[in-house]
């Protein structure tokens, strides 16, 4: 059922939405093509991000790739969280990790259960959204995870456009050109966290300085 | 004007027919010519011409169907090309602000109402919508935002965009809410067609002088491939298939003459016009839409000049009683 309602809502309803109403364009969309987990990671300007990454994934492979959420802010109510499980596949994560002491789930290890389950995350590893076309610092999140496990690839994505279709603090979308870029999945070298954040960081700038 | 789509009058149309089957003589001609070329001469640089070609077939296809197979598809496909391009134009154009995003709606707003005002033929609405009624509101419009610093580049940046996107190209659609006129079969289509030929051909034929013979650039600041030589040698060109091509229209022939030259200069301004703020822009093609042309711009550039030009001439000589 919920594999349906993806691929209706997705493949079929968002991908031509978006094509008509921003004419986006997919490139090297046959990136996301890859049958391991692993972790699409992208710039964040817009909710678009979301939507347009679920519409380029090949219809089978959205049941199995989960955006990661904050909690606190699409879990506000359970009718929220509930719609935000359902229609985005998403996981819910609390926005850092307990500290010493206290009690409640790690978001590091919710994300690392999802890969050793064989499914695959997508993240924005600089968190919030951000103003249209600039970059913010990078989170440690994506390479804590895959810290914790080597050899998980993590595939660049880097989206143009959607920050003015529908930014941050604005509800009303207009119409504006905008494509997304998909990089090649890359086997991380680094091994400390910090390393691999600046890895993923490095591959999102790049695709942003190719187009 | 004619909504009911008879299928056996099209087919017995037997001008619009002709030229339909000249324009895809013309791109099987080039294909065929591109692809010898390049076996004879395998190093010369046809990447581009090819490409070219190829659109030109896909963008010529669908000119046809959306123009033939029914009126009311014609319409709409008009007015999705208008929204197609002002999006492109707004999307690159550094000269919107971020405050006039939600001003932009009513732009894009005043596609629908255009082009429903070109098919219910409210002529004297339909030529005062945009240069008059949106000239006003979107100033007020962007007043009521508030935000002032540089609202006098928007203030003229949003209508032009839209005179350039909407109003040029509603013209075309405009053409087949003509009414009938005795002794001319082919009609607003035939005109539509005409035209839409014409400024192509024209594109193509300064583009084609121009690379062969070219020397004596006009204005290397703004476009420097345009020469004199494909100027002169498009202007004549052009002049002369419209001249053969007259029986779209209801032209006689020192009418034809005329009217060709006038659109064959005016496709040319359109065109530098468009040059000059892809220059002040930085961007090289406005988009990247049609393969080997750049954007949907790039392509319209000249129509949206040449769509209202020839409009009012024909309006002025045939159809104002």
């Amino acid at each position: 059922m919920k594999r349906l309602v993806l691929t209706l809502v997705y493949s079929l309803i968002m991908r031509n939405v978006l094509k008509l109403f921003t004419g986006i364009k997919m490139i090297d969309r046959q990136n996301l093509l890859l049958k391991e987990p692993c972790i699409i990671v992208g710039n964040h300007n817009s909710h678009l991000d979301t939507v347009v990454i679920l519409s380029s994934l090949p219809s089978r492979q959205l049941i199995k790739t989960h955006p990661i959420a904050a909690g606190d802010y699409f879990g506000k109510t359970p009718m929220k969280a509930g719609l935000t499980r359902f229609f985005v596949n998403a996981i819910l994560i609390p926005r850092s990790r307990p500290k010493a002491g206290e009690t409640g789930a790690d978001p590091i290890q919710l994300m690392v259960d999802v890969l050793d389950k064989g499914d695959s995350l997508l993240l924005f590893p600089e968190g919030s959204r951000g103003e249209p076309e600039k970059f913010q610092k990078f989170k440690r999140g994506v390479g804590l995870v895959l810290e914790q496990r080597p050899g998980i690839p993590f595939i660049p994505v880097y989206m143009k456009g959607l920050g003015k279709v529908l930014p941050k603090g604005d509800p009303v979308p207009v119409p504006f050109d905008s494509y997304i870029h998909v990089g090649k999945p890359v086997y991380p070298q680094g091994k400390t966290a910090q390393e691999i954040v600046e890895e993923v960081e490095r591959s999102i700038r790049q695709l942003a300085e190719h187009a | 004007m004619n909504t009911d789509f008879d299928l056996l009058a099209f087919i017995g149309d037997s001008d619009t027919l002709l030229v339909i089957a000249l324009i895809y003589g013309i791109l099987l001609f080039a294909t065929l010519l591109f692809w010898i070329a390049g076996m004879v001469k395998p190093n010369a640089n046809l990447g581009e011409l090819k490409m070219r070609t190829k659109s030109w077939w896909v963008m010529a296809t669908i000119f046809v169907a959306a123009t033939f197979i029914n009126p009311i598809v014609s319409y709409f496909a008009f007015a999705l090309l208008s929204f197609v391009a002002l999006r492109e134009l707004a999307s690159i154009s550094k000269n919107v602000r971020e405050a006039d995003r939600r001003v932009l709606i009513w732009c894009y707003l005043a596609i629908p109402i255009q082009y429903l005002l070109a098919y219910y033929g409210q002529y004297s609405l339909f030529l005062t919508f945009i240069p008059i009624f949106m000239y006003l509101w979107i100033p007020f419009m962007l007043v009521v935002k508030g935000v002032t610093e540089d609202i006098g580049r928007s203030m003229s940046v949003l209508p032009t965009q839209l005179m350039l996107t909407v109003f040029g190209v509603s013209h075309l659609a405009y053409l087949l809410s003509l009414p009938d006129i005795e002794g001319f079969a082919a009609g607003g289509r035939g005109l539509l067609l005409f035209i839409v030929f014409i400024t192509e051909m024209n594109d193509v034929f300064q583009f084609t002088w121009g690379k062969m013979f070219g020397r004596l650039k006009i204005m290397p600041k703004v476009s420097p491939n345009k020469t004199w030589e494909g100027l002169i040698g498009g202007v004549i060109t052009t002049t002369v298939v419209g001249y053969f091509l007259r029986f779209l229209t209801p032209f006689s022939g020192m009418e034809a003459i005329l009217i060709c030259l006038s659109v064959s200069i005016v496709g040319f301004i359109g065109d530098v016009v468009v040059s000059a703020i892809k220059r002040d822009i930085g961007a090289k093609d406005t988009g990247n839409t049609i393969p080997g042309h750049g954007g949907i711009l790039d392509r319209i550039d000249s129509l949206a000049m040449t769509a209202p030009v020839f409009f009012h001439i024909v309006y002025t000589l045939y159809y104002l009683k």
